[in-house]
């Protein structure tokens, strides 16, 4: 493979599952809040959990998000400081 | 939805075993002919003899096979270093290094006719993953010990309540995610293949389908082991 095409590849590997590991992240949280009125509280809490549950699902999927882009960043940082290291 | 024709259901189907007709069987024979599990067979017998023919005696002065294999290898081993330090490295290539070519070719068998991808079916991805998961959890735990779990509840007491639910939905996140996200791409290559061979297969409209059927497994394959080099290093990591 050419270098070009090796970047573009791991381009798509390093940012094409953020949509999808956000869009996850949300559903898990939803359904756990789901579960949790319907079959726990038998529906006496109705909408509360529901919520509670969207609302962590949505801040765990800005945190996964997050920690892909620092996680690339650090990846982008450290080759600058070793040539430092070398100079 | 799969190929309207898979030869391994035929011959298994004239052979006298049951084919399960719906997408999973219900005897423990049929589960065991579904076409998933069998084309499996195939991938994994695939690359034993292939690797048995090429590799059968190593050589100082590589032929041909080996010095494709050198490559190939060579290369993954630098990628995993490259991400995860060397003694992760070396510790985990046999497990990694077999899924990456477990899933590359079971993802690119299915763009030939006659035959599918294993991993268009949840069960595979789903199987893939849980080890995956699960393995990631024991390396962490076994640095860490119970440590590990501190980074589960965060830096302070009193943040407990917020960042234990996120960091589980997170970590659990990981699950659906990376087994969906395999499952889905080559289902949907699969499904587009099937209904474009079945709509217009004679003017080969499946063809551009096919190019782009390339680059979405060669990327999903390299999306599941970065992701599992990623897990396995940050699992080793966590120290904090």
């Amino acid at each position: 493979m050419s270098d070009v095409k090796k970047e573009f590849v791991q381009l798509l590997a390093n940012y094409g599952h953020v949509g999808f590991t956000f869009v996850a992240s949300i559903i898990i949280g939803l359904g756990g809040g789901i579960y949790l009125d319907q079959k726990v509280f038998d529906g006496r809490t109705s909408p509360w959990f529901t919520f509670i549950g969207l609302a962590f699902g949505i801040a765990a999927g800005y945190k996964t998000l997050l920690e892909i882009l620092w996680r690339n960043k650090e990846k982008q940082e450290k080759p600058k400081q070793e040539d430092k290291r070398i100079e | 939805m799969e190929h309207p024709i898979l030869f391994i259901s035929i011959i298994l189907e004239k052979l006298g075993l049951p084919i399960p007709h719906g997408p999973v069987g219900h005897t423990f024979l049929e589960q065991l002919c579904a076409p998933y599990m069998t084309y499996t067979w195939l991938v994994m017998a695939f690359l034993f003899l292939v690797s048995k023919l090429t590799l059968g005696n190593l050589e100082m002065v590589p032929g041909k096979g080996q010095n494709f294999w050198e490559l190939v290898i060579g290369g993954m081993d630098d990628f995993f270093a490259d991400n995860m330090g060397r003694e992760m490295a070396d510790k985990f290539f046999p497990m990694i290094a077999t899924f990456a070519l477990y899933i590359a070719v079971a993802n690119l068998i299915g763009l030939i006719p006659g035959f599918m991808s294993p991993t268009s079916s949840l069960n595979t991805t789903l199987a893939l993953t849980l080890i995956v998961w699960i393995s990631h959890h024991i390396i962490g735990f076994k640095e860490h010990g119970l440590h590990y779990y501190k980074h589960f509840i965060g830096p302070v007491w009193w943040l407990i309540p917020l960042l234990l639910p996120i960091e589980l939905i997170s970590n659990l996140a990981r699950l659906l995610s990376l087994s969906i996200r395999l499952f889905g791409n080559i289902m949907a290559k699969e499904t587009l293949l099937a209904i474009l061979f079945m709509l217009a297969g004679s003017f080969f409209a499946p063809l551009p389908i096919m190019i782009l059927g390339v680059l979405v497994s060669v990327v999903q394959a390299m999306v599941f082991v970065l992701l599992t080099v990623v897990y396995f290093s940050q699992a080793q990591a966590h120290a904090h």
